[in-house]
């Protein structure tokens, strides 16, 4: 690589119960007391549903937002505290971010977007005009230079927001949803090249996204979050192989893990009043909820044993493999993955076969019941170290 | 944060934290926008009230409200200005609803230059239509020379020549306009989808016209008479042009007759009252529409899919609306201009000359008044009536920006942004002439070691920002949306304070909004006459100043002649305003 000269040094970033409340007619804080601890250079993913606290977190870190609580430490130094005592501004911090709308500035040419920052951080002009090429080359966007933002397409755009982000070699880099404005093969592609990107510069990366794919394939450390707070925070092989909670097993994956509503009696589990199998040892008598990767479950001809009854609602190729969609009594979906289609027609009755014990189970309240099944170790197993 | 988690907090950490705060610049920013319009907003009012409540003063209230004076010194003007705003709010809404109708719902021939001609009336200053109708229709009542139809021999009866109709007709010859924006736009809401999809359903066309059409147009009709009404009540010129002659007196030239000839403390009891009288109608006005948007400019909207038929009634609503448009623009502006070239007052029998816009001074002519472009007084104005609009807009601009930023961008303290949006609101209910009483009030005479302001340009200034800052407000506001936030942000997070944000950044992306509300401001401080007519003195002229006592010492040429110099500034710094919007933003055009 040419560019080894960009190469900075990003620094660890740790939050320590950090809160945002909006105030109190919102009634819940919008962060609700989050805490995590990544390396130096670290691609962090803020992963979660519309409204979880993604954003507001990312903008905490960039110091648009004061934190109402809590602790946001940069390396050894404090940037923010809830208590009002630190706020560093953005411009102390030694962040970038990269905004979903690009926030390119319109009146000011692509060069012009890229070297204001320089020149408000004091650079020369010399070294703002090397600096400016530099990124230009690292980005492929040389021959933009002289154009305004409504002038070049928006995958162009993006390329300009990272390459202004970029350009004052921040420690670290704020993404927020950076790529939901492109299509899928733009997207595809500007994943591989912010990676890149991140590699080339060194700096710790957080990224927001409410894509799980995005979050498998670009990130080094995923924080899963739910109303406010971390629902499990690990590398994203342990969240997919290991779900602490029934929320992280729908969300992560391709496709989500099948959770089933299944009753306990007798050391028996019953499924939609169907018996599926022994009910693995340690669960309580009453309501559980099993986990099945949709590698599990098998479309049978006949009700045999283990069988639910369903009904066909779709079919959808995926990498080569067939996602079968059948709802089960109370209108349960479950996934099915095979590698041939069915001829089956929405609406059809189908017959579906549990495998003879569920992976993982979880309690009424999504919590895993301390029991993990042979099956969710030896996937673990089978993962090579990181 | 809550008490209770903030009584935990330690002390010094609270400390802490409120400096933080407090150091913060949108905060330093927005206390001292807020301090800026407590001066030039409250002081005057609170100013004014004072004064009345003055011992040697008190008695002013009680000599308005229970004396033997106060038939003629508040009740009967009261009335009148009560009578004043009903008419031109009656006669507002008909005329400009026609004419709303008339280019949105039909096909007559020149509906699109109706609906330009419609909104000219209100770019014009007040007077300009006053000072018409005086060239036309005075009589010899008061003496003096005859109107164009006198000259031609024809008697003109005193009611129309002056008093309650010719007052009541040339403000609704203003403010039809106003009505008309509101409504046309309405209108060509419901024209489109909304009617269509009304239909659809397979209700009759009296159903639709009922329970849709007439519900979306009835707060543009309501706000469009209230806000005539609100201007007619308080309108200064047209009863002291036509009505004062004959006795016809309002409040507001009521207040102005006590001030000018030194019964101050009357003068502002009767402008408290007026304030009040105002107030309460724009209160009245901004509910109807449902908040501040009411005096938005509306500019009407082409879904012209649909029109009525109009069979043979085409021809006579055709020549109603036309007849309405031409005598509100194009025939005052023919008159205004023919009769400052005729040689005796009004007369074209008499011959035509150019004496009054170039001649030199003629004993014989005027009482030796030069012509206007020849007269180093008009030449002052002039420069002072500009330099007056261009420091309104810049400062009310300016202030303006600075506000709406704060209210809508920056997470201020709560309490400090309510205030100000309330305070910047305030002038918009405040009648010019009662606002000026304010302010000599406040800043008249000396306020410690501060001289008093009266008869300075300053005054002029100050009273111009604090009368337009609701308008500036309401245009920079429009314009900061255009920003996004997240443009901001990212300047932010590049490190630039607020101010080089607001001059690198938000300025000349707001540039285009920002220039459109300054002409607005501009012309409005230059055709006003109520603000300026108690603050203007003969050292500090203005132009609408000396049209008013040209018009009052009967050099009707003269008033003419400068009213025309009026129009042509207003009317060509909103050409000109046109022609740089495109210029101020060239990274546009190419896109
Ligand atoms: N300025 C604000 N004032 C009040 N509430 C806010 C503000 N910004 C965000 N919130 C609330 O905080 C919560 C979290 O918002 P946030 O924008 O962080 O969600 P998000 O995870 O980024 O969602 P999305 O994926 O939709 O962007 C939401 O309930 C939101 O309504
Ligand atoms: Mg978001």
């Amino acid at each position: 690589m040419t560019h080894t000269t960009d190469r900075g040094t990003g620094v660890p970033i740790t939050l320590t119960d950090l809160r945002k409340d909006f105030g109190a007619s919102t009634g819940t804080a919008a962060v609700d007391g989050i805490s995590l601890q990544v390396p130096p250079g670290a691609f962090l993913v803020l992963l979660g549903p519309s409204g979880c606290g993604k954003t507001t977190t990312l903008r905490m870190l960039a110091g648009l937002e004061n934190p109402t609580g809590g602790e946001i430490r940069f390396g050894e130094r404090a940037v923010a505290r809830g208590d009002g005592t630190v706020n560093v501004e953005s411009a102390g911090r030694g962040v970038g971010m990269v905004f979903q709308s690009y926030a390119l500035w319109p009146h000011k040419t692509v060069q012009g977007n890229i070297e204001w920052p320089l020149t408000v951080a004091k650079w020369s002009r010399q070294e703002r005009r090397r600096r400016v090429r530099e990124v230009l080359g690292l980005l492929g966007i040389e021959e933009l230079a002289g154009r305004y933002p409504g002038e070049i397409s928006g995958g162009q755009q993006q390329r300009v927001a990272i390459a202004r982000t970029i350009a004052s070699q921040p420690e670290v880099l704020l993404f927020d949803e950076p790529l939901s404005n492109l299509d899928a093969k733009l997207r595809v592609d500007t994943r591989a090249e912010l990676m890149r990107i991140h590699r080339a510069t060194g700096a710790t990366s957080v990224y927001v996204t409410h894509d799980q794919v995005e979050a498998m394939t670009m990130a080094t450390h995923v924080a899963l979050m739910k109303d406010g707070r971390i629902e499990q925070f690990g590398t994203p092989v342990e969240l997919l192989a290991a779900p602490r909670t029934a929320f992280t097993a729908t969300f992560i994956g391709a496709p989500p893990a099948n959770i089933l509503e299944a009753q306990v009696a007798g050391a028996r589990l019953t499924v939609a009043g169907r018996d599926v199998g022994k009910a693995p040892a340690g669960l309580p008598a009453g309501t559980v909820h099993l986990m099945y990767r949709s590698s599990g479950p098998r479309l049978v001809a006949e009700p045999v044993e283990r069988c639910v009854p369903a009904i066909f609602v779709d079919q959808v190729p995926m990498a080569e493999r067939w996602v079968i969609g059948v709802e089960i009594a109370g209108g349960t979906r479950v996934s099915i993955t095979q590698d041939v289609p069915t001829r089956h027609v929405p609406g059809d009755s189908v017959q579906v076969q549990l495998p003879p014990a569920p992976e993982t189970c979880f309690d009424l309240d999504g919590e895993r019941i301390p029991a993990p099944s042979q099956s969710a170790r030896e996937f673990e197993q089978q993962q090579e170290p990181v | 944060m809550t008490a209770t988690s903030a009584q935990r907090r330690p002390l010094a950490q609270g400390l802490a934290r409120a400096g933080t705060l407090a150091r913060r610049p949108v905060v330093l920013l927005a206390a001292g926008t807020l301090l800026v319009l407590v001066i030039l907003v409250v002081a005057p009012l609170l100013g004014l009230v004072s004064t009345t409540l003055m011992a040697g003063n008190r008695d002013a209230w009680g000599d308005v409200f229970t004396s033997r004076m106060s038939a003629n010194l508040l009740w009967r003007p009261l009335g009148n200005s009560l009578l004043m705003g009903a008419a031109t709010a009656v006669l507002s809404t008909l005329i400009g609803g026609f004419l709303a109708w008339v280019v949105v719902m039909t096909r007559i021939p020149g509906r699109g230059f109706i609906a330009v001609l419609a909104t000219i009336p209100f770019a014009l200053p007040s007077f300009a239509l006053a000072l018409a109708w005086d060239s036309i229709f005075r009589n010899d009542l008061i003496g003096g020379s005859a109107g164009i139809l006198g000259n031609l021999g024809l008697m003109v009866p005193d009611w129309i020549a002056w008093g309650p109709v010719p007052v009541a007709l040339t403000l609704t010859a203003h403010y039809f306009s106003l009505s008309f924006m509101l409504i046309a736009a309405a209108l060509a809401a419901v024209n489109g989808d909304l009617m269509e999809a009304a239909e659809m359903t397979g209700a009759s066309r009296v159903a639709v016209a009922r329970d849709i059409a007439l519900p979306v147009v009835a707060p543009a009709v309501m706000s469009g008479a209230l806000l005539a009404f609100a201007e007619g009540v308080s309108n200064f010129v047209s009863p002291a042009l036509l009505g004062l002659p004959v006795r016809f007196h309002t409040l507001s030239t009521r207040l102005y007759g006590a001030i000018s000839t030194g019964d101050v403390s009357r003068g502002y009891v009767l402008s408290l009252v007026l304030i009040v009288v105002a107030a309460m109608v724009m209160l009245t006005a901004t509910r109807v529409t449902g908040g501040r948007r009411s005096f938005e400019t509306i500019t009407g909207k082409g879904g012209r899919r649909r029109s009525v038929p109009l069979g043979p009634w085409a021809w006579p609503i055709a020549g109603l609306a036309w007849a309405v448009v031409v005598a509100t623009t194009i025939v005052p502006a023919v008159v205004l201009v023919a009769s400052s070239l005729t040689r005796r007052t009004n007369d074209f029998a008499s011959g035509l000359t150019l004496h009054y816009w170039i001649g030199g001074s003629d004993p014989a002519m005027a009482q030796g008044q030069r012509g206007i472009l020849a007269n180093p007084q008009i030449l002052q104005a002039t420069w002072n009536t500009v330099l007056l609009g261009v420091c309104v807009a810049l400062g009310a601009g300016f202030l303006g920006l600075l506000i709406s930023y704060v209210i809508t961008r920056s997470r201020g303290p709560k309490p400090l942004l309510g205030a100000m949006s309330l305070i910047s609101y305030v002038p918009f209910l405040i009648p010019g002439i009662a606002f000026g009483a304010a302010f000599i009030a406040q800043f008249g005479a000396p306020i410690g070691p501060l001289p008093s302001l009266y008869g300075t340009f300053a005054i002029l200034v100050l009273a111009g920002i604090a009368a337009t800052i609701p308008f500036a407000v309401r245009s920079s506001t429009a314009a900061l949306s255009q920003v996004s936030r997240d443009v901001e942000e990212s300047a932010v997070m590049a490190g630039a304070g607020l101010m080089l944000r607001l001059r690198s950044i938000i300025a000349p992306l707001a540039a285009r909004g920002l220039l459109t509300g300054g002409v607005l401001v501009f012309v409005q401080m230059v055709r006003d006459l109520s603000l300026v007519v108690l603050l203007a003195t003969p050292a500090m002229p203005v132009l609408a100043v000396l049209t008013y006592q040209y018009s009052s010492e009967n050099f009707t040429q003269l008033a003419n002649a400068v009213t025309v110099i009026i129009a042509v500034i207003s009317v060509s710094a909103t050409l000109l305003s046109r022609r740089a919007e495109g210029a101020a933003q060239p990274w546009n055009e190419k896109a």
